[in-house]
């Protein structure tokens, strides 16, 4: 026989290997059982979310802008058919919505298996009916009620309300956000998407390890969102809307007009002529220069050399701009900003302009990841790539997109009049009344899904954006009231220049050793002529030029500088600013005016209760600093921080940039007595039976301590600006106001964009702020029409609408006419 | 080698005590076979229901091989172990040339080729060869004197060499593995020398990790065998399995979710589970007391098999007795060890419990034989 003990080592060995599976058992099944439970359970269900309908939004005055229908949706259940069913149903599927069936193929058997997807999302009731009658052509299918978001009025307070879309990435991130769900993606609906989202219904289901549903396990209804009531009145909104509207286009057709002026016989002598002058004076300037130069080094008198500076030749054909009817047109032969050109290959496309011109597309070639394209302009054949210019010397025509079977062209006209963008606040409390910018859109097209022309078409003329927070805009003219307020409150005038020419030449004054003595009170008068020479920091000069020039506004003191917009009066306050930057005053006098315009809430975000808000900027000295040092391009690169770019604060001009809400809550902040209120477009939350659930309550971001006689003053003359019938720059746009004119105060401003240069002439920004009632402010109205000309020419008649409105009701309303064509 | 077992003379034996079956053992395999068709009909039930078949059918054919392994354990009890020694060359030359026939025949079943086709039933030959190989290698040692010689040793390794190789190629590596596994234990019991056994330890394991290395098997078997050290990744189709079986398992708790009331069962979420998993069904249903009684049945069954084998009256009853213990206690263990994740998933059923014909016949006749040396313990020797 053989070892019995060694039987034993393998009876022990048997144990052992036992013993080993029943401690491994003991850790599952004791020890870590409940996260097997918990495994086990959620592979065992399928969890189907039913939305929540969003929650309204509700004007001031009770008018549904925003709601929820419900609306019938076809799904299918890929828990509920084979794998081998899907073309078929496929067919059947593609037949009944006039669809094609491979897409439909596609999206089903792309989706996980035990999915629902969904095919189509507002089907008629007529339409469910036959699917509900047909079901054995459509196993699997079923119609289930699927909120649609509404717009009741359209494009009625688009930018404050926003849209809704699919998530992105950072939208993902939130917990209560999945892929296929519906989120705010601008405006209202964005920054409030979690009140007015609402919980998800949830349908839980009992499924086997084919996904395959057996039974349901659990069910929860959708909770829908809380309602939003705006601060926003809806009538006033409406003709904010429509006077933005016909302020556009009344600066279209202003700008026609220059245009054909521009093109007449007459006009076409006068430029070339004004261009002669302008070049033979440069020349003798630069030939003095040059004889200085030698006469100081000869000695010899200066007086005994007569300058000659030959014949003085211009480019006649730049003169000319001959740019003007190439630009695009729309049916009614008005400037558009934009035209969107596509063409097929080997097609032709047509360019609108009062010359018309003919685009073809010859041909396409690859070149790496780009394609070069062949067009050919008029007969003038080109090599254009994405994002090239067609005509590079006049920048008009540009490639948007080329492929191999499609050209996209952008027709440009970058000095037709773009946009209007209005505001409304209360100064008493920061709510916003109305807002909106032209052109808008209808927040329902991004519910149906846009199209791919209409997305073009309305993204290349940034309808979507909110401009009244989210553009920025040289304040220009209307930014006067802050060293306005400056000069009151600091007792700190320009100057005394004495009553001169035309021109005051501080560089002058200097070679004379005048005693410089600033003006005393905001009384005493100042010479406001047309041209102001000053020295720089390196001793050359600078030359600015008021808006007046070459005529003049004669003399002047602080509240007539302010009602007629004398840009000298603040350039000699800003330069007196800088010349007294480093005296023993113990203040920082280099940013004093920054630091006034900063406590009425210029160059920080409001902190609206809508997204994406801008904060404008308020240069200091500090950053014009760091803007040269970094080379950003945005200021000159060297030779410091100067004078005249204090000179250019002062006026709204050089790098200042405001938002159209800042504009008004700046202006509100004034004419309050100096609290700066963070302006609000929602003043309560609601749930669905009414019941107020949060308020928004008014909120102060901060007081500045102004004189009750600064306020009262500036009151007066902003009074004056709207009904001094001499020197008021706007009072032209409110000459035919009706009752109650005098209580209505504003400023205007222009705001220099565009530089003339040999394509075109300069173009720029119309602004206009009103207040109203002057006794005692409810409304502060900002309008700037981008591109539009002057702002009392074409900003202010819009705001003479807007206030019509609101002091003298609908009826009152005159029609649209332009103003005088004042700064 | 004298043992004390065979004090008494066999001639009084014989004629005072009838032929006692080994009732714990007899028991402990009728439990065993029963509790394994209730598991396969709760495994099977759910999923023939649910595509509109009787849900008994599965339960139904096994029971059928069942009782067909009943009585060959039945006729296998009454062998006389001696008698058969004599016919242990020509059962080894047959299951060989089984084994050869599934080389170039047999029926491809997805990758694996184990079985022959008679029509309506399927054979898998290895399952009896394990059974020829174990009589074989008895034969061969116990006309070996301890300790062993090399060149018995060597003779053991021809007759299980042939064999394994069949099978290796068939490919089945968990069956491979049983061979070596038993041939190991029985050469232990049967004297070979702690050298011996080390130097064929060390053999093994470096013909194991010869395999893998030289891309001898395909790679589906290579991730097979290594999927169960990493499962978290479980794209694997084979790492699927062995997740769901762990979670059926331990989602079981203490005391189980009761019978037919397991959810991974009824739902169908652990794949082949009446035949592989069907321990899944176990745990599951009947927590871990259940499982730990199944895994007690089996102990006692093992300690039955080496109770039987130390009172064997001749040293091939013994070694046969022996290596059957080894057999059914590697099988347990690995099968056991698949379902909960501390071993690879090797194909290895469950003694008594899987659903399956062959396998469940030839662990009978396997049980029978050592069962034979119980009821004659106390016979005569005759020409040992």
């Amino acid at each position: 026989m053989t070892n019995p003990s060694r039987l034993g080592v393998v009876g022990v060995f048997f144990a052992v290997l036992l013993s080993v599976l029943g401690l491994r058992l003991w850790s599952m099944q004791v020890t870590n059982a409940n996260a097997y439970e918990e495994r086990a359970a959620n592979q065992q269900v399928k969890v189907v979310n039913t939305p929540a309908p969003r929650g309204d939004i509700i004007s001031a005055d009770g008018v549904k802008l925003a709601g929820t229908r419900s609306a019938l949706a076809i799904v299918v259940d890929l828990a509920l058919i084979d794998e081998d069913d899907i073309p078929a149903l496929a067919e059947n599927l593609a037949a009944f919505l006039d669809e094609s069936a491979s897409d439909i193929v596609e999206q089903l058997s792309g989706s996980n298996r035990g999915a629902q997807v969904r095919i189509a999302t507002d089907i008629s009731s007529s339409q469910a009916t036959f699917i509900l009658e047909h079901r054995d052509d459509f196993p699997g299918v079923a119609v289930i009620p699927q909120p649609v978001r509404t717009y009741p009025l359209g494009d009625l307070a688009a930018h404050v309300l926003g849209y809704i879309g699919r998530p992105n990435e950072e939208d993902l991130l939130r917990d209560d956000v999945k892929p296929n769900d519906f989120v705010g993606r601008a405006g209202v609906e964005r920054s409030y998407d979690v009140v007015l989202q609402g919980a998800e219904g949830i349908i839980q289901y009992q499924v086997d390890a084919r996904r395959k549903v057996l039974s349901l396990s659990a069910e929860a209804p959708p909770t829908s969102g809380n309602s939003l009531v705006l601060t926003i009145d809806s009538k006033l909104q409406a003709q904010l809307q429509d006077s933005l509207r016909d302020g556009l286009i009344q600066a279209r057709s202003l700008e026609m007009k220059e245009r054909d002026v521009e093109l007449s016989e007459t006009t076409r002598t006068q430029r070339i002529e004004d261009a002669l002058v302008e070049a033979r004076a440069e020349a003798l300037e630069i030939l003095a220069e040059e004889l200085e130069e030698q006469t100081s080094d000869l000695g010899v008198d200066d007086n005994d050399v007569e300058p000659d500076v030959g014949p003085v030749t211009v480019d006649v054909a730049k003169v000319l701009g001959p740019l003007s009817p190439l630009l695009p047109i729309d049916s009614n032969g008005v400037c558009v900003p934009v035209q969107r050109v596509s063409i097929p290959i080997e097609g032709t496309g047509i360019l609108s302009g009062v010359q018309q011109r003919v685009v073809r597309f010859e041909s396409v070639r690859a070149e790496g990841d780009d394609f070069v394209a062949t067009i050919s302009l008029s007969g003038e054949r080109s090599n254009v790539k994405r994002n090239g210019w067609v005509d590079e010397a006049r920048e008009v025509l540009q490639v948007l997109h080329v492929s191999e079977d499609e050209i996209i062209l952008l027709h440009k006209d970058r000095w037709c009049p773009v946009r209007a963008t209005g505001v409304v606040i209360d100064p008493n409390d920061g709510s916003v009344l109305a807002m909106s910018s032209f052109p808008t859109y209808d927040p329902t097209v991004f519910v149906d899904g846009l199209s791919d022309d209409q997305w073009a078409t309305l993204s290349t003329v940034s309808a979507f954006q909110n401009f009244a927070v989210q553009g920025q805009y040289a304040p220009a003219s209307t930014f006067k009231v802050v060293p306005y307020v400056l000069a009151l409150e600091e007792s700190y005038y320009p100057i005394d220049r004495g009553s001169g020419d035309k021109v005051i030449d501080v560089a002058e004054d200097d070679s004379e050793e005048v005693q410089q003595l600033p003006l005393l009170s905001d009384t005493d008068g100042y010479f406001c002529g047309g041209e102001f020479r000053f020295p720089l920091n390196d001793g050359t000069f600078q030359t600015k030029r008021d808006w007046k020039w070459p005529g003049s506004l004669g003399v002047l003191d602080l509240h007539g500088a302010l009602e007629a917009s004398c840009d000298l009066y603040f350039w000699d306050l800003a330069l007196r600013l800088w010349h007294e930057r480093f005296d023993d005053s113990g203040i920082d006098k280099e940013n004093l005016l920054q630091s006034w315009a900063r406590s009425f809430g210029f160059g920080t975000s409001t902190g609206i209760d809508l997204p994406f808000e801008r904060s404008g900027l308020i240069p200091d000295s500090t950053w014009f600093k760091d803007e040269q040092r970094k080379g950003t391009g945005r200021v000159r690169p060297d030779g410091g921080w100067v004078g005249g770019d204090l000179m250019d604060i002062a006026v709204g001009q050089g790098a200042v940039l405001v938002t159209p809400l800042q504009l008004a809550n700046g202006f509100a902040a004034m004419v309050n007595g100096g609290t700066v209120w963070k302006p609000r477009v929602v003043s309560q939350v609601i749930d669905s039976e009414g019941n107020v659930v949060e308020t928004n309550p008014r909120a102060i971001v901060s007081r500045v301590n102004l004189d009750e006689r600064t306020v009262r003053l500036l009151l007066q003359d902003l009074q004056q600006v709207v009904n001094n019938q001499k020197r008021g720059t706007a009072r032209g746009a409110f000459k035919n106001f009706g009752p109650n004119v005098e209580l209505v105060g504003g400023k205007t401003g222009t705001g220099e964009i565009i530089k003339n240069d040999e394509r075109f002439r300069q173009v720029d920004d119309a602004l206009f702020v009103g207040v109203a009632p002057i006794n005692r402010p409810k409304w502060v109205v900002s309008v700037i029409i981008e591109r539009g000309g002057f702002g009392g020419e074409v900003a202010a008649p819009v705001a003479r609408q807007v206030l019509q409105f609101l002091l003298n009701g609908p009826e009152s309303v005159t029609v649209l006419a332009p103003g005088l064509a004042a700064d | 080698m004298v043992s004390h077992l065979r004090q008494r003379p066999s001639s009084v034996r014989m004629i005072d005590e009838p032929l006692k079956p080994d009732l714990v053992l007899v028991l402990t395999y009728l439990v065993i076979s029963a509790i394994g068709l209730l598991m396969v009909y709760s495994a099977t039930a759910p999923r023939l229901e649910a595509r509109g078949l009787d849900p008994a059918a599965e339960l139904r054919s096994q029971a059928i091989w069942v009782v067909l392994g009943f009585i060959v354990f039945a006729v296998a009890s009454t062998i006389n172990l001696v008698e058969l020694k004599g016919f242990t060359g020509p059962i080894y030359i047959g299951a060989v040339f089984l084994l050869v026939l599934v080389f170039p025949l047999g029926e491809s079943d997805g990758i694996a080729q184990r079985w022959i086709d008679l029509g309506r039933i399927q054979f898998q030959p290895s399952e009896f060869a394990k059974i020829a190989v174990i009589l074989m290698i008895a034969s061969v040692l116990s006309a070996a004197s301890t300790p062993l010689k090399w060149h018995v040793v060597a003779r053991v390794i021809a007759v299980v060499g042939v064999p394994i190789a069949l099978i290796f190629f068939q490919p089945d590596l968990g069956t491979s593995l049983v061979f070596a596994f038993v041939t190991l234990a029985m050469l232990f019991v049967g004297g070979a020398t702690m050298r011996q056994l080390g130097f064929l330890f060390v053999a093994t394991v470096i013909a194991t990790v010869g395999v893998f290395q030289l891309d001898v098997i395909e790679d589906y078997q290579v991730t097979r065998l290594t999927a169960f050290l990493d499962a978290e990744s479980q794209s694997l189709d084979v790492v699927y399995n062995q997740v769901q079986s762990e979670i059926a398992i331990g989602s079981g708790g203490l005391f189980g979710k009761g019978l037919f009331e397991g959810t991974q069962t009824n739902l169908q979420f652990v794949p082949v589970q009446s035949s592989d998993f069907i321990f899944t069904a176990v745990g599951e249903q009947f927590g871990f007391i259940g499982s730990v009684i199944v895994i007690g049945l089996f102990g006692l069954m093992l300690f039955r098999l080496l109770m039987i084998a130390s009172r064997a009256r001749s040293r091939f009853a013994f070694l046969v007795t022996s290596g059957i213990a080894a057999m059914i206690g590697f099988h347990v263990f690995v099968n056991i060890g698949m379902t909960i994740r501390i071993m690879p998933v090797t194909g290895l059923p469950l003694p008594f419990m899987s659903a399956g014909g062959t396998v469940f016949v030839a662990l009978s006749a396997a049980l029978g034989l050592a069962h034979s040396a119980w009821i004659r313990r106390n016979s005569p020797v005759g020409s040992d």
